[in-house]
């Protein structure tokens, strides 16, 4: 992420919102003065807006100098994404998981009630140093084996949250399974596309064919890949993202992860274009208290192809429809074809295999 | 209408070749990410454009479930063939995943012939 500096656009923290919002703040935080330095928006996020903040707290419990992030945003255009006060329920709920998730320190009320303060739900958490940008995380001449493994533990971290999470009890619980309720979902994000373009119509009807039976449930990221976590000199610094957070089977984030469509040219690292999958494995058994079982891994590798083609469907729809004219949404969903061949080489490369009693 | 030349390809084509030769070598660096999005937006127009229609398409998808007429009625009715299980045996599904291909691959020559190579496996951004 690169700091732009306040831009010629409307500012989120006007004249008016950001003594509001010191306030605000200063209450939260028992202080005696908060201050909020605006350091402009942060790229990186199609549906989010984040802006660099860094916070100078008088007294109470947080005082210090505290370089932020502001995230705010409505949850618009992609169906799955999380409003910004639950968003900062999940980060909270990582966190104190242990997982490398930015801190969030201020979260908006949940029930809207700090709305009003910029317009829509917001938090704000700790910022987090180093790149996000896939072409540059994968940059390496040699493969980025601790990289890959320390993704896999902090995964495994990730998902020892289980239903039942004080503060996650809003997310909903898949019906009947999360693979048959993903199958449902994708659908329905598709439209009418799920029902002209054959090659979607054929992954939706494979999953339901070879779907696993519930199984365990757990926190899944679900954006969880290479460009959604911050990487300073070769070493983790966070992972970002949550807003498509959910209650699912472990080994939907591992095929996510794994997908063929964030490897950012490093084809042969097949492990978020870092490594070898076996590192990232391995690191997930350290710390997940379950072996990966590789053939959710590769069920869950095809629900990818579907899940991103489905939100590829909707980000050209958000343009489309003309409530959102954008080139880069326009071009997202022109990638159909290319998310449908990795999906056919993926189950190309499953043929004739034992998936959950079919062959594939 | 009228057909004035040159026509919507014709024009697709000029404005493009212009952007990328006088264009893009002068914008700075903070619109260089939205010029190429430009310029990869023209050149899909421009193959969309000139890409002839695909009978052989319709008819191989026509073929899988025994009807005829283009790939807007066909590509409908495969799709409904689908969700009814009317491909689910190993067979079937060999017949229809080959012919899964050559549509993807026919699409992906417009949106993004780069990647049709074999070997050019890649990601996206």
């Amino acid at each position: 992420m690169t700091a732009g500096g306040p831009g010629a656009e409307a500012r989120l923290l006007d004249e008016n919102r950001l003594p509001r919002l010191e306030a605000w703040l200063t209450e939260k935080a028992g202080a005696d003065r908060v201050t909020v330095v605006d350091e402009g928006p942060l790229s990186g996020g199609a549906i989010s807006l984040n802006l660099a903040v860094t916070l100078e707290i008088a007294g109470g419990r947080l005082a210090g100098r505290h370089e932020a992030v502001l995230r705010t945003g409505s949850a618009s255009g992609v169906s799955a994404s999380l409003g910004k006060a639950e968003e900062g329920a999940v980060l909270r709920a990582a966190f104190a998981a242990g997982a490398r998730a930015p801190e969030p320190l201020f979260i908006s009320a949940a029930d809207g009630r700090d709305d009003a303060l910029l317009g829509a739900p917001f938090y704000i958490m700790r910022r987090a140093r180093g790149v996000a940008a896939g072409r540059k995380v994968v940059k390496s001449d040699e493969p980025q084996r601790e990289l890959a493994r320390e993704l896999g533990r902090q995964l495994g971290l990730i998902h020892s949250i289980r239903p039942g999470a004080a503060e996650l009890g809003f997310l909903p619980l898949p019906e009947p399974s999360p693979a048959l309720q993903c199958e449902r979902d994708y659908r329905a994000w598709m439209g009418r596309v799920a029902g002209t373009d054959p090659v979607m119509a054929y992954g939706l009807r494979w999953l339901t064919l070879h779907a696993p039976p519930p199984g365990d449930l757990v926190l899944c990221h679900r954006d969880y890949r290479t460009g959604n976590y911050m990487v300073d000199q070769g070493r983790l610094t966070a992972i970002i993202d949550w807003e498509f957070a959910g209650w699912s089977d472990p080994m939907e984030d591992l095929g996510w992860f794994c997908a063929a469509s964030w490897r950012f040219g490093q084809t042969d690292r097949e492990a978020g274009g870092l490594a070898d999958r076996a590192d990232f494995y391995a690191g997930y058994e350290e710390t997940a208290g379950r072996r990966v079982d590789e053939d959710g891994v590769a069920y869950w590798e095809t629900a990818a192809y579907l899940r991103w083609a489905a939100i590829a469907i909707q980000q050209g729809m958000r343009h489309t429809s003309g409530t959102e004219p954008s080139i880069e949404l326009a071009l997202t969903g022109r990638m159909l074809p290319e998310i449908e061949q990795d999906l056919l080489r993926h189950l190309d490369g499953l043929a004739g295999r034992k998936l959950f009693g079919r062959t594939a | 209408m009228i057909n004035d030349e040159p026509d919507a390809r014709g024009l697709v084509t000029i404005a493009l070749q212009t952007f990328r030769e006088s264009i893009l070598p002068v914008v700075p660096a903070e619109q260089r990410f939205e010029a190429l999005m430009i310029a990869n937006a023209l050149s899909i127009a421009e193959r969309e454009l000139a890409a002839a229609p695909e009978p052989e398409l319709a008819a191989a998808i026509g073929g899988l479930i025994g009807e005829s007429g283009d790939l807007e009625t066909v590509a409908p009715r495969l799709c409904a063939a689908i969700d009814a299980g009317a491909f689910d045996t190993p067979e079937r599904q060999g017949e229809l995943r080959k012919v899964l291909w050559e549509l993807t691959r026919a699409r992906l020559a417009v949106s993004n012939p780069r990647l049709l190579a074999p070997s050019a496996r890649q990601s996206n951004s």
